[in-house]
């Protein structure tokens, strides 16, 4: 297996002098040169990049004879080749060959799918140096571009394991060929200005806030062909969040936004939110399915099929819907509306302002209101609310929480996260009380729609089950509010939360 | 990682051919995988044109003053490393006999690189010693090389009977047929007759082929220098079938 390698760039950046590379190693080697390949090089990944953030790299290649995964570590270390055939992308990691390559990805990948992150054409040829045994050694890739716009023509230094010192000899012969060392690429850094502009508690909120936006939007555009194709359920995921963002935002910045966002912009993310409402719980049910088959008691995982097969053909059905909607004229004209929107908000002179906030003020008040609001309705809810005042309190912590992520770049780390983590606790009780009620009243639809088509007894017990486990989990979350909320009340109250500029 | 180890108490069987034929299979698959050349012989080592010597020798490994990751050697394959053979493993059995827990060594060393490999071939000496007594402890199976003839298996009953008598877990025994010649009577009779009641025998037969053993003269596996060949067809089939999963 192969460890550590060296990269080093070509002068002309399109090819090497291969002659002159096979003579300077000849002096100490048998160069043994491969025949020139042409491969097709898929650089894999999720869309959100998880396995680049694990340190890993996924290549799907495919050459004259054949195809192949090669899995390495982002620091050149360990290489692991698979023969595939046929592989098509996107795709989640369980179509991977069952083995090391699947053992390492899948868990890293999860419900994401791997896609194709880049792609080009490259000429590779390998030179093998062997010692006098004929035993390779060290291995040197020479990797040209077959196509203009791919990366410029790089050597590899491969170190064989065991024979560490035979590929610094072989560094220091190819150093003689006076090549520039390549640097690992480095992840993309944010805009340092524009994050500075954002950090200023001086600047104007409006602006602050048209930037957050942006970001929404961004967001949104991204994910949305993933939505379309539905490559992963992640990606409408991450389009709602970013929707739901969209729609925090414009309320917490109501004091100082134009009169516009919240009569024509509110409703609009609105509709679009509750639209992608469906298919998304539909998404959760299905990905949630394996998950309750672990609560069946006396029936059978088996039982819940005719449940699976019901679910699949929902959300296809709502999926159709979705999708044409978001083809729509209306919903491009929407989108294009909304950035022409934003361009406005950011170029609106400072006196069309509602308030004159700055982004420090707004952050401080908005946040401290919102804390408030999760207090005064936490402790107003006793042993005989109805579930519908725990929901209500569900929504003012999420305001909360977004408050605080929104406005993050202008309150103290530290704080901010320690009140998120308080907030968390809270949260998940609230979730776990709302969500067991919500899917607990999905589940008796679902089976009214299944009796309806003629469903089989035991898919209608074993669902039963499953509620009676969510009924169950409903009380358990019910009895778990008063201590997580106690607990919130504790470590906030006296904290800089509601005062975030103290904190500073 | 599974342990598979290419074992008998006779030599000349084609072990080692087995075990390099199927590390080889194991890593092209894209299987991480490790041969361990236990035999002093080093016909293994020889092959994969790796120099038989282990720094400080088999007394460094065993008493771990030198890590095993440190003695291991990539092959000219991708996905296949060789721990190679040295001829101080002629005392393996006194090196052993010097430690704690004296049948359980080698298991202990192969953990320490768990987490590097899927698969590890163990090619074994051929005798019954405190080095067998070990791979019984570390092998998941036992794949047995058998050449059909009456003595063969005898010494096949010999080995179930140590594999059975030996403490603590056994590893699986699977045998099969090599260097099998299908024109001599005899093998036919043997391989049609040989009692499978107890015992895993593979189906596939591996014939005493003049490719396997050129072998040492292109210092390669089979399926790399004759992936078309019948031997390479055959070591496929074998692999299939003991292959974990």
């Amino acid at each position: 297996m192969t460890s550590a390698t060296r990269l080093l760039q070509a002068t002309d950046e399109s090819r090497f002098e291969i002659e002159a590379l096979v003579a300077a190693l000849s002096s100490q080697y048998t160069v043994v040169t491969g025949p020139k390949q042409l491969v097709r090089r898929a650089r894999l990944d999720t869309f959100d990049r998880r396995l680049r953030a694990a340190g890993l790299t996924l290549e799907h290649q495919i050459v004259a004879l054949g195809e192949r995964l090669v899995m390495g570590r982002l620091d050149g270390s360990s290489t692991v080749v698979v023969p595939v055939k046929n592989m098509r992308w996107p795709a989640l990691a369980d179509v991977l060959p069952s083995g090391p390559v699947r053992d390492t990805i899948a868990p890293v990948t999860g419900i994401r799918a791997l896609m194709v992150a880049s792609e080009e054409n490259r000429r590779i040829r390998r030179l093998a140096l062997q010692n006098r045994a004929g035993k390779t050694v060290v291995r040197v890739e020479v990797d040209e571009p077959a196509s203009a716009a791919a990366a410029p023509a790089q050597l590899k230094v491969r170190t064989l394991r065991g024979y560490a010192e035979q590929a610094r000899r072989a560094d220091r012969l190819v150093d003689s060929l006076g090549l520039p060392i390549v640097e690992p690429s480095e992840s993309r850094e944010p805009n340092s200005a524009l994050m500075a502009s954002r950090r200023d508690r001086e600047h104007a909120a409006r602006v602050h806030l048209a930037a957050a936006l942006g970001d929404f939007l961004a967001a949104m555009r991204e994910n949305l062909p993933g939505l379309l194709d539905d490559v992963d359920s992640e990606f409408l995921h991450d389009f709602r969040v970013a929707v739901r963002r969209t729609r925090a935002t414009l309320k917490l910045g109501r004091p100082c936004l134009p009169e516009v966002m919240r009569r024509t912009w509110e409703p609009a993310f609105k509709l679009l939110g509750d639209m992608t409402t469906p298919v998304r719980d539909l998404d959760v049910y299905e990905l949630d399915l394996p998950l309750m088959s672990g609560w069946l008691l006396s029936a059978h995982p088996a039982d819940l099929e005719p449940l699976a097969t019901h679910l699949r053909h929902r959300c296809a059905a709502e999926r159709r819907m979705l999708v044409h909607r978001l083809r729509s004229v209306s919903f491009g004209r929407l989108i294009t509306e909304w950035e022409n929107e934003l361009a406005q908000l950011v170029n609106t002179p400072d006196d069309a302002d509602q308030q004159h906030l700055s982004t420090g003020q707004l952050a401080d008040q908005t946040i401290s209101r919102a804390y408030q609001r999760v207090v005064r309705d936490g402790a107003a809810v006793s042993d005989e609310s109805p579930a519908e005042d725990l929901h209500t309190l569900r929504k003012r912590c999420k305001e909360l929480r977004y408050a605080l992520e929104v406005f993050a770049p202008v309150v103290a780390e530290g704080p901010r996260k320690r009140a998120v983590a308080n907030l968390k606790g809270l949260q998940d009780v609230l979730g776990r009380f709302q969500d067991s009620e919500v899917q607990g009243h999905a589940l008796r639809g679902f089976a009214e729609e299944m009796m309806a088509a003629g469903t089989t007894a035991g898919a209608m017990l074993a669902m039963g089950e499953l509620i009676g486990h969510l009924d169950a989990e409903q009380d358990k979350a019910r009895a778990e509010f008063d201590v997580a909320f106690a607990c919130f009340e504790r470590t906030t109250s006296g904290q800089p939360m509601h005062r975030p500029q103290d904190a500073r | 990682m599974k342990v598979l180890a290419t074992y008998n108490i006779k030599g000349g069987v084609g072990k080692t051919s087995t075990a390099v034929n199927l590390a080889y299979l194991s890593a092209r698959e894209g299987r991480r995988t490790l041969l361990w050349d236990l035999d002093p012989q080093a016909a293994a080592t020889y092959v994969f044109r790796v120099r038989p010597r282990i720094k400080g020798g088999g007394h460094a490994l065993v008493s771990r003053r030198r890590p095993i990751e440190a003695a291991l050697k990539a092959t000219d394959f991708d996905n296949l490393d060789l721990l190679p053979a040295d001829f101080s493993y002629r005392n393996m059995d006194l090196e052993l006999d010097d430690t704690k827990k004296r049948t359980r060594r080698l298991g202990q060393l192969l953990a320490s690189v768990a987490d590097d490999y899927d698969v590890v071939f163990l090619d074994c000496p051929p005798s019954i010693s405190l080095v067998s007594e070990n791979v019984m402890h570390a092998a998941d199976s036992l794949l047995v090389p058998l050449i059909p003839a009456t003595l063969s298996l005898r010494t096949f009953d010999q080995l179930v009977r140590f594999v059975e008598d030996s403490h603590g877990s056994h590893p699986e025994v699977v045998a099969f047929f090599s260097m099998a010649d299908r024109r001599k009577r005899l093998h036919r009779e043997v391989i049609d007759t040989i009692p499978r009641k107890g015992t895993r025998v593979a189906n596939t037969v591996i014939p005493a082929l003049s490719i396997i053993e050129q072998m040492a003269e292109r210092r390669a596996p089979v399926p790399a220098f004759a992936p078309t060949s019948r031997a390479a067809r055959c070591y496929e089939e074998l692999w299939a079938e003991v292959c974990p999963t």
